[in-house]
This record gives structure tokens, C-alpha cells and sequence, in this order.
């Protein structure tokens, strides 16, 4: 028998980040920012991209993509705070968002006519980090009810995002959470995370971060 | 918790680089996988295997390379004619 061997060294997500590159092509020429919003099941992604559209959703023009494993229901929610097409991604079973899925709910986004694209990615701190979407950050949510320990256990979402969004800050009288412990370990893996702290319940934090998005829709962020 | 979709990948890699004769002749697929590239070795061997077991794949054995980083890469494919020695 005759055993032949082929060199490879190909990245296996390669086809992934090719595809992502054309999107970050696409929305860079658009001059479209993009963020990506990851963080676990039920940190309050959905219930922070509704006050996010309902704040500004007049003064600045919103694309959503929002990606469930099964329903549309995050996006039904966030439909009742736009005029503006919400695409529901319902990825089936898998863990994440792909560079594909996102290319293809740009084909039904009109991007001369948008200011800002946010992507809601399914719930999980584990898998998403793995699929670049071609988005300029990504944005990680993590909530007073979860435990200060969250970035040391899932490092490298910590490690990719850009700004991290602390939320339910109005539950921090009833949980034992301690906000600067939680920061500390998150600037721990990443010292140039810059934080959110807001409670899109109450309203807390929520003009600062407002004000970000508004100033993000003026000046594409750097890649 | 995505290894499937890793393991998926991999097997595209693999069709996309041999032709339609060569994929029945595939006994390993060499990867490396990092440390830090957010999957579970054993749990990316067990879905590899389950795909390479079904055609066009004939049994091909994964074979993982455990290092730093968060690499992953298939470093190389190999292949056996079947033919007896000359």
C-alpha cells in the first residue's frame, strides 16, 4: 500500500471568516457600524435592544438581526419598538451565529439607509466566540444576578469583546453581587473592556449608553 | 458545545481538497486544536468519527494535536491507495 500525506495547516473556520470579511467589507463601504450582542441565556440582551429601540429607534435608523436556537420570539418582541425590518434567525439547534446567516440577513437590509446594525447572538458564552460575523465588536452582557467569577470562566468571550454591558443593576439590593469584584475579573482578561452599567428595567445607565450608540453611528468604529 | 459544527467543517475541508476517488482513501485527518480555541477535544473526536464513518469517508481516524492558543486547523490529510506495495 502506499500512504500519502497532504500538508494543509487550513484554519477550519476559514470559510467563516472569509464570508465574515466580505460582511465587514459590505458594512465598512455602508459606513454602517456593527455590533455583535452575546452573553448567556437571559442576561437581558433582548430586554436592553428594546429600550434601544424604543430610546432611539426615531433619531437613529436600526437594523436587528436577532438569532434563536428555536422561535422568533425575541424578535416578535423587538419588532414592537421598530418600523424597521427585525430578521429572525432560527439557527435550529445550533449553539451561535454564523458569518452566513448574517450575510444573508443583510440581502433584505437596506445598509444607505442605516445607521447602526446590531445583532442579537443566541444565548451562550461558550460557542459564539468562535464565529467572527463580520461585526466591529462585539458587545458581552452579563447580569448582577450571575456570578462576579463569569469572565474568569468563559475567557476568551471576555478577551474578544470590546465593551461589556453589566445589567439588572436595579436587583443589586436583593443579590449578593459585587459590581467592582466582576469588574476587576473582567479587566483581568481584558483591561481595555469598556463597561456599561444599566438596568434597562429602571433606566439606570441607559443615557450613557444611549449617548455611545449615538456618538458609534457618527464614526464607524476601528477594526 | 459546537463541536458538531467544527466537526462538519472539517469533513467540508476535506471534500473541498481530494477528489470524489480519493475521499474512500482518507484513514487520517490531522488537526490541531488550541487550548484556547473553545472546544472539547474528546467531544470533537467523537463527532469527527461519526462523520468520517459515513461515505464518502470510509473510517478515517481523527487525529488531534493538543497546543497553546486558539488554533484549530487541520494540518493534514492522509491517504492510503490500497494498492499492495510494488
Amino acid at each position: 500500500m502506499t500512504v500519502r500525506t497532504i500538508e494543509l495547516r487550513e484554519p477550519v473556520m476559514a470559510r467563516n471568516n472569509e464570508i465574515a470579511a466580505s460582511v465587514r467589507a459590505r458594512l465598512a463601504a455602508a459606513g454602517v457600524p456593527a455590533l455583535n450582542f452575546v452573553s448567556s441565556p437571559g442576561s437581558g440582551k433582548t430586554r436592553l435592544l428594546e429600550r434601544t429601540l424604543a430610546a432611539l429607534g426615531d433619531e437613529l435608523r436600526i437594523a436587528v438581526v436577532t438569532g434563536d436556537v428555536q422561535t422568533q420570539n425575541d424578535a416578535d418582541r423587538l419588532a414592537r419598538h421598530t418600523t424597521r425590518l427585525v430578521q429572525a434567525v432560527v439557527t435550529g439547534g445550533a449553539c451561535h451565529l454564523d458569518a452566513k446567516q448574517v450575510e444573508t440577513a443583510l440581502e433584505a437590509i437596506d445598509l444607505a439607509a442605516t445607521d447602526l446594525l446590531f445583532v442579537e447572538n443566541v444565548g451562550n458564552l461558550v460557542c459564539p466566540a468562535s464565529w467572527d460575523l463580520g461585526e466591529d465588536a462585539k458587545v458581552v452582557l452579563f447580569s448582577v444576578t450571575e456570578g462576579e467569577d463569569k469572565p474568569l470562566k468563559y475567557p476568551k468571550m471576555f478577551r474578544q469583546a470590546r465593551y461589556a454591558v453589566l445589567t439588572k443593576t436595579d436587583l443589586l439590593p436583593h443579590v449578593p453581587f459585587d459590581v467592582e469584584l466582576a469588574v476587576a475579573n473582567a479587566r483581568q482578561i481584558n483591561p481595555e473592556l469598556r463597561f456599561f452599567h444599566t438596568s434597562a428595567h429602571k433606566g439606570e445607565g441607559l443615557d450613557e449608553w444611549f449617548d455611545f450608540l449615538r456618538q458609534l453611528a457618527r464614526r464607524p468604529v476601528p477594526a | 458545545m459546537h463541536e458538531m459544527s467544527v466537526a462538519v467543517e472539517v469533513c467540508r475541508l476535506a471534500e473541498e481538497r481530494l477528489t470524489p476517488a480519493e475521499l474512500p482513501q482518507l484513514v487520517t485527518v490531522g488537526l490541531d486544536v488550541g487550548d484556547d480555541a473553545g472546544l472539547e477535544p474528546n467531544s470533537l473526536l467523537f463527532c469527527l468519527e461519526a462523520l468520517l464513518a459515513a461515505p464518502p469517508f470510509r473510517g478515517a481516524r481523527p487525529a488531534v494535536n493538543r497546543c497553546s492558543g486558539d488554533v484549530l486547523r487541520v494540518t493534514y490529510l492522509e491517504l492510503d491507495d490500497d494498492r499492495p506495495d510494488d
